[in-house]
């Protein structure tokens, strides 16, 4: 078993305000959207803390931004042009998760420092962080002061609008939250890739590592 | 033959005659209406109030008051006359004068603040039921404590230039920290008192209502009716197939006709959180009665949204209001014509709601199926497992 450093500090960083913010996020803006169906606080409290969260995980947004941009570590957000060879990849991928990690079949996805992604994450995260996750600050700011904002927002199609994206992306992100914490647990242990990315930054791989990257044996 | 064609023959000379004439008359027929549109608003007072306004429309008259303080008879009558109490003339609130006596006997005023708070008297004339329900408000209670600056009807509603104005504008004319004052708790204070009308939350056992007015955002105005051109209704009529009020279909077809000058700039309908029935907007409570609890509007199934209304300003300046079903705030057709209301969890659409449900069930499911999935691929290779150990040890058996 090796011992790869896939997940640098900044990136962990990121990641713990992530997890803790996203999960806020989604409480508060439900109890804003749903008031009466359940009542975890009040509607006051979750609109300021809504708020006040939304800001921070948008500059939380700029310490993963800026530490990608600033490193070489971009090359695991780099897509793979050729389409067939995409599918093919995340056709295995799915054969694996559907079928091959039950039998103990290897992963057909070798992790390094330079592609920590298997092909469907890597789709996956290009479209969460390159489009979902700047839409749904653009549009949270927008709400945050429609007035302010008028020109903006009646730019985007008008209030009904910009809220129906804001809560359509918020809808994936439900389904997010429940998809990426149980894929976390399907490491070689169920809590291999939680202590990779939370404490460690070392996610331990069967056999060699082909490229890149500090190893410990 | 020949003489019908003599008949309906005309010379150039005459022809020319015939155009001269026509050209004349219809100069005579446009004058009347051109000079009714040049004319004051005051001109279309009747003669007994324009024979009022010939001392009191000047500036100069005054009252000397005991005291020294001067009192300002002054009344402006282009306001008077634009007034929705221009209809009713001089003597309906000032029937107490006599033409006979007046002004040789002119009348005994204290004071100007008494003669607002006498006034009352015929306002409530008109106006019991608004009167009833100030009885208990908090002016009423402020003016009984005898404090100088508690409002009487004239003070919000002006003496003589009578005019439905935004309740904003009234009450900023002496609550000037108002902003300040709901900037200090109120998240979005500037879009809640834009679209909030004070009495909504000020006068806290009023029923309330959304009001969806036309606004106008190139001329940054709301949109009033033509005078003389009343459309709005009719349109609005024809676009309610079914008579219950405009549904989110309907109304798309309405602000579709409102907007069919593909020209011009598309008018919207803001939302105003209003109360039901402008009286009940004297039923004003203190400051520590008034609703602060958010959930009243951002809640489904709100008390002000179960009313709405789509509306314009009439020529006068009056709400010309009709009525609008109230699902028509949730639906999903309305994205496009109530682009600029919209009120978190209380207006929020049963779409969305259905695909949140969807999200969250198919979160759930995944690991619930893929750990099913799990024990059914392991049951099936441990079956293989077994039938191959037993195909083995079959194998051994055999000689």
């Amino acid at each position: 078993m090796q011992r790869i450093y896939v997940h640098p500090l900044p990136v962990r960083i990121w990641h713990m305000i992530n997890a803790v913010g996203f999960v806020a996020m989604i409480l508060t803006g439900t109890q804003i959207r749903y008031v009466g169906l359940f009542d975890l606080m009040s509607f006051r409290t979750a609109v300021t803390w809504h708020n006040w969260i939304g800001f921070v995980l948008i500059g939380n947004y700029f310490i993963w931004l800026l530490f990608y941009l600033f490193t070489d570590k971009i090359r695991v957000y780099h897509p793979e042009l050729s389409p067939t060879k995409h599918f093919q990849a995340s056709f295995r991928q799915l054969q694996y998760y559907g079928y091959g990690i039950f039998k103990g079949s290897p992963n057909p996805h070798q992790v390094s420092a330079y592609d920590k992604f298997n092909p469907m994450q890597s789709m996956m995260y290009q479209v969460v962080m390159f489009l979902l996750v700047p839409l749904l600050a653009v549009t949270g700011i927008l709400l945050w002061d429609v007035q302010g904002f008028y020109g903006a927002v009646d730019f985007f199609g008008g209030v009904r609008v910009v809220d129906a994206v804001h809560v359509l992306i918020y809808i994936f992100f439900v389904f997010f939250i429940f998809f990426h914490v149980y894929m976390g647990s399907l490491g070689h242990t169920v809590t291999a890739h939680y202590k990779a990315m939370f404490v460690t930054g070392y996610e331990e791989v069967e056999g060699e590592p082909d490229r890149g990257g500090a190893t410990k044996p | 033959m020949a003489r019908s064609r003599r008949v309906n023959t005309i010379t150039i000379g005459t022809f020319y005659t015939h155009l001269v004439k026509a050209v004349f008359a219809a100069l005579l027929a446009l004058l009347p209406a051109t000079l009714m549109a040049a004319a004051a608003p005051a001109d279309r007072l009747s003669d007994g109030d324009k024979t009022c306004l010939g001392c009191h429309g000047s500036d100069a008259l005054k009252k000397e008051l005991p005291g020294g303080k001067v009192l300002s008879l002054h009344v402006q009558g282009d306001g008077f006359a634009q007034s929705v109490h221009g209809v009713l003339g001089c003597a309906a609130c000032h029937a107490d004068v006599d033409l006979k006596t007046h002004p040789q006997n002119p009348k005994t005023i204290a004071s100007s603040r008494e003669y607002s708070i006498a006034m009352t008297k015929v306002c409530s004339g008109c106006h019991a039921e608004a009167l009833k329900h100030n009885e208990t408000s908090v002016h009423a209670k402020l003016l009984a404590s005898g404090k100088p600056s508690a409002p009487v009807c004239t003070d919000c509603h002006s003496s003589h230039a009578v005019t439905p104005k935004t309740a904003y504008d009234t009450c900023v004319g002496c609550h000037l920290a108002a902003m300040e004052a709901h900037q200090k708790w109120l998240p979005n204070a500037g879009l809640h008192l834009e679209v909030v009308s004070c009495a909504a939350c000020h006068a806290p056992a009023a029923q309330r209502m959304v009001d969806l007015r036309l606004y106008d955002g190139a001329a940054k105005k709301w949109v009033s009716e033509k005078e003389g051109k009343p459309e709005f209704e009719n349109m609005a009529r024809a676009a309610d197939t079914d008579g219950n009020g405009l549904n989110a279909m309907e109304l798309r077809k309405l602000m579709g006709q409102i907007n069919r000058d593909e020209a011009a700039q598309p008018k919207n309908l803001r939302g105003r959180i209003e109360l039901r029935t402008g009286v009940e907007a004297h039923r004003l409570s203190g400051k520590s009665e008034a609703i602060k609890d958010c959930t009243i509007c951002h809640r489904q199934g709100a008390e002000p949204f179960q009313n709405v209304s789509v509306s314009l300003v009439s020529a006068d300046g009056k709400p010309l209001r009709y009525k609008a079903q109230k699902e028509v705030l949730s639906s999903a057709l309305s994205v496009d014509s109530l682009r600029e209301f919209y009120a978190v969890g209380g207006t929020r659409s049963v779409f969305l709601d259905i695909l949140l449900l969807l999200a969250l069930l198919a979160g759930v499911s995944v690991p619930i199926g893929h750990q099913i999935l799990k024990i059914i691929v392991k049951k099936q290779l441990a079956r293989e497992a077994q039938q191959d150990a037993a195909a083995k040890a079959k194998g051994q058996d055999r000689p």
